[in-house]
C-alpha cells in the first residue's frame, strides 16, 4: 500500500501528445472495461488495462508508471460505452503530469455521473427502439432482424467510443494547461468535488444494503372491518433517523479500518463476506430468502 | 432428447463466448435476438432461433442491465430456451417459461463470480505496484476464464440433463436461498471497500461537510421521481459549483498572503 501515498510524479516534464494510433488502440481496448468486473472495485482492472498503451507512452520511468498504474486501480464505475470520455480526460492530465490526487478526484467525479447518462441514452432509448423495430422481423423468420440490430447497436457503441475519446482528450489538453498556475489550489478543489461525489455514491449505490427484519405485531381492523396483520419493520425506523445509514456507516468503517488499522482490501472483503452470510443465516439482511436458522420474524 | 457430442462442445464454446460478451467484447452479440439464431445454427434449427430470440428480446425491453442491477441472466436464459425449444420440441412460450429458472440461476452465478473476483484485485494491485502490464492482462484473462467456464458448464448440464435439470435447480435455489441472499448482500457491501480506498486518498479533515452534503443531496434527488435517474449528475453539478468556490477562495487567499491584489476585486 506504500505507493498509495505518492502524491506527485517524479518526472513532471509534460509528455508529448499521444499519437492517434495509441488513442485508437485504447478505444478498442476500452471494450474490455468490464472483463474483470467485481463488486469491490467494479471496472478498475479493465480500466487500467484499457489505459495501459497511453500510460506506458506517457510515463517512461518505471517508478512513475508504477505510481500511475496503482492509482488507476481505484474504484471505478461508469458507463461501459461512454468510458472513453473519462479516459481522454484522465490521459490529458497524466500527460501534463498533474498531481495524482487531482487526477483521482477528477476521474471519480467524471466517471460516476456518466453512468446514468449512458444508461438513459443507450439501454433505455436506443436499444428498446432498435429491438422494437428488429424483433418482429426476426419472429417472422428474417435473418435481417438480428443483423440490423447488431449494425445499429454496435455501430452506435463504437461511434460513441471513438467520438468521446478524441473530443475529451483534445478538450482536456487545452483545459489542463491553463490550470498549472494554481496547481495546489486546483488539487484541493478537485478533492472537494471528489469527496462530494463519493458521498453521493454511498447513497446511490448503497441503497441495497437494508435490514430485512419484519416482526409480526398482532392485527388491526382495516377500514372495511376485516382484520389485517401488522408488522414492525426495523429498517423503516432506521430510515426515519437517516436513510441509507448502514451504507454510510459501513463506508466510514472501511475508511477507518484502512486508514487507522492498516486493513488490506482483501481483509475487508473477507469481513463483508462473513457479515453478509452470517446475517443471512439469521435472517437479518433484506433479500426475500429463507434464513437457515428459524427466526421469529419475517425476512423482507 | 438425443445427445450429440459435437453439438454439446459447440454449445459450450458459444456459451463461454456469450458469457464474456455480456460484460465486455461487443456487449451486443449476447443479446437474445443475435445469440439465439447463432445457437439455432449449432443445434440445426435457425428458424426457431430467430423466433425465440425475437420474442425473448421483446420480453427484455424494460429489463435492462442498468445501474449495476442484475436482471435474470439473458445468456443462460437464451441458451436453455433454445435447448428446450429445439431438443425437447417445446413451443416458444413454454421454452421461454421453462428457461427462467436457469436465467435466475445465471444471475446467481454472476453474483458469485463478481464476489469471488474481488479477491483478484490484490493480484492486480501487486502487478500495478511492480509496473507490470502483463499482470493486469492476466487478471482480465483469469476473470473471463472463470465466468465463461461456469456458464459453459451450466449450458452442458442443461443440454445433457434437459428438463429434469430445471427441477434440480429449483430445489437447489429453494434450499440454499439463504446462501445466495447472503452472498448477494456481501457483494453489495463490497463496493464500500472501494469507496473506503478512495476516501483514504482524497479525504482531509476539512472535508467532512462535503462528504455528508453529497450523501444528503444524492438521497434527496434519488427519492424525487423527476430527478431520480439523473441524481448523480445533478449532485456533480452542485459539486462543481462547490469546487469552483473552493478554488476561488483558496487562490484569493494565496494572493492575499503574497501581498498581491492582482485579482482587482
Amino acid at each position: 500500500m506504500a505507493s498509495n501515498e505518492l502524491l506527485t510524479y517524479k518526472d513532471t516534464t509534460p509528455a508529448a501528445r499521444l499519437d492517434n494510433k495509441t488513442l485508437n488502440k485504447m478505444v478498442w481496448r476500452s471494450c474490455q472495461l468490464q472483463a474483470a468486473f467485481n463488486y469491490e472495485r467494479m471496472q478498475s482492472a479493465g480500466w487500467l488495462w484499457s489505459m495501459l498503451p497511453g500510460l506506458q507512452k506517457i510515463h517512461t520511468n518505471k517508478e512513475d508508471l508504477a505510481a500511475s498504474m496503482t492509482h488507476n486501480m481505484d474504484f471505478l464505475n461508469t458507463h461501459p460505452f461512454a468510458v472513453t470520455f473519462v479516459m481522454g480526460m484522465v490521459l490529458s492530465m497524466e500527460q501534463q503530469k498533474m498531481d495524482i490526487t487531482t487526477i483521482r478526484s477528477v476521474r471519480v467525479s467524471t466517471a460516476a455521473p456518466l453512468g446514468g447518462i449512458g444508461d438513459a441514452l443507450f439501454w433505455m432509448t436506443l436499444i428498446p427502439i432498435t429491438a422494437g423495430m428488429t424483433a418482429n422481423m426476426a419472429i417472422e423468420g428474417s435473418i435481417l432482424g438480428p443483423i440490423l440490430y447488431f449494425i445499429i447497436a454496435f455501430g452506435a457503441e463504437m461511434a460513441l467510443r471513438y467520438g468521446l475519446m478524441y473530443w475529451s482528450y483534445n478538450m482536456g489538453t487545452k483545459a489542463v494547461s491553463m490550470m498549472t498556475a494554481y496547481a495546489k489550489e486546483f488539487t484541493h478543489a478537485a478533492s472537494v468535488l471528489g469527496v462530494f461525489v463519493i458521498g453521493a455514491l454511498i447513497a446511490n449505490y448503497g441503497g441495497g444494503v437494508r435490514l430485512g427484519i419484519s416482526i409480526p405485531n398482532g392485527q388491526t381492523a382495516a377500514e372495511d372491518g376485516t382484520m389485517v396483520d401488522v408488522f414492525i419493520n426495523i429498517q423503516d425506523y432506521l430510515d426515519k433517523i437517516v436513510p441509507c445509514l448502514i451504507p454510510l456507516l459501513f463506508t466510514l468503517m472501511c475508511y477507518f479500518l484502512i486508514k487507522k488499522k492498516g486493513f488490506t482490501p482483501v481483509k475487508l472483503i473477507g469481513l463483508f463476506l462473513v457479515i453478509g452470510i452470517v446475517g443471512a443465516i439469521f435472517g437479518i439482511w433484506a433479500g426475500g430468502y429463507q434464513p437457515l436458522v428459524p427466526v421469529p420474524w419475517n425476512v423482507l | 432428447m438425443d445427445f450429440n457430442i459435437v453439438e454439446c462442445v459447440l454449445l459450450a464454446i458459444l456459451t463461454f463466448f456469450f458469457a464474456i460478451d455480456q460484460f465486455s467484447l461487443t456487449e451486443i452479440v449476447y443479446r437474445p435476438i443475435i445469440a439465439c439464431p447463432i445457437i439455432g445454427l449449432v443445434l440445426g434449427d435457425m428458424e426457431t432461433g430467430l423466433v425465440v430470440g425475437g420474442t425473448y428480446e421483446l420480453m427484455m425491453i424494460g429489463n435492462m442491465p442498468v445501474g449495476g442491477a442484475q436482471p435474470p441472466n439473458a445468456v443462460l436464459g437464451g441458451v436453455v430456451a433454445m435447448i428446450f425449444a429445439v431438443k425437447a420440441n417445446m413451443d416458444t412460450n413454454a421454452a421461454l417459461g421453462a428457461c427462467m429458472i436457469f436465467a435466475t440461476f445465471g444471475q446467481y452465478v454472476v453474483t458469485l463470480t463478481f464476489t469471488v473476483m474481488s479477491g483478484l484485485m490484490a493480484k492486480a494491485d501487486k502487478a500495478a505496484e511492480e509496473a507490470n502490464p502483463k499482470g493486469i492482462t492476466n487478471v482480465l484473462n483469469i476473470s473471463m476464464l472463470i465466468l465463461g467456464s461456469l456458464f459453459a458448464v451450466i449450458a452442458v448440464l442443461a443440454y445433457t440433463g434437459g428438463t429434469a435439470m430445471a427441477d434440480t435447480l429449483q430445489n437447489l435455489s429453494d434450499n440454499a436461498s439463504w446462501l445466495m441472499g447472503g452472498l448477494s448482500m456481501a457483494g453489495t457491501m463490497m463496493r464500500f471497500v472501494g469507496f473506503g480506498i478512495l476516501l483514504k486518498i482524497m479525504f482531509a479533515n476539512d472535508m467532512w461537510g462535503y462528504l455528508l452534503g453529497g450523501f444528503a443531496l444524492a438521497l434527496l434527488f434519488g427519492n424525487v421521481d423527476a430527478t431520480a435517474s439523473a441524481a448523480l449528475i445533478l449532485v456533480a453539478f452542485i459539486g462543481v459549483m462547490l469546487a469552483l468556490i473552493d478554488f476561488k477562495v483558496n487562490s484569493l487567499s494565496k494572493n492575499a498572503g503574497n501581498g498581491g491584489m492582482s485579482d482587482g476585486i
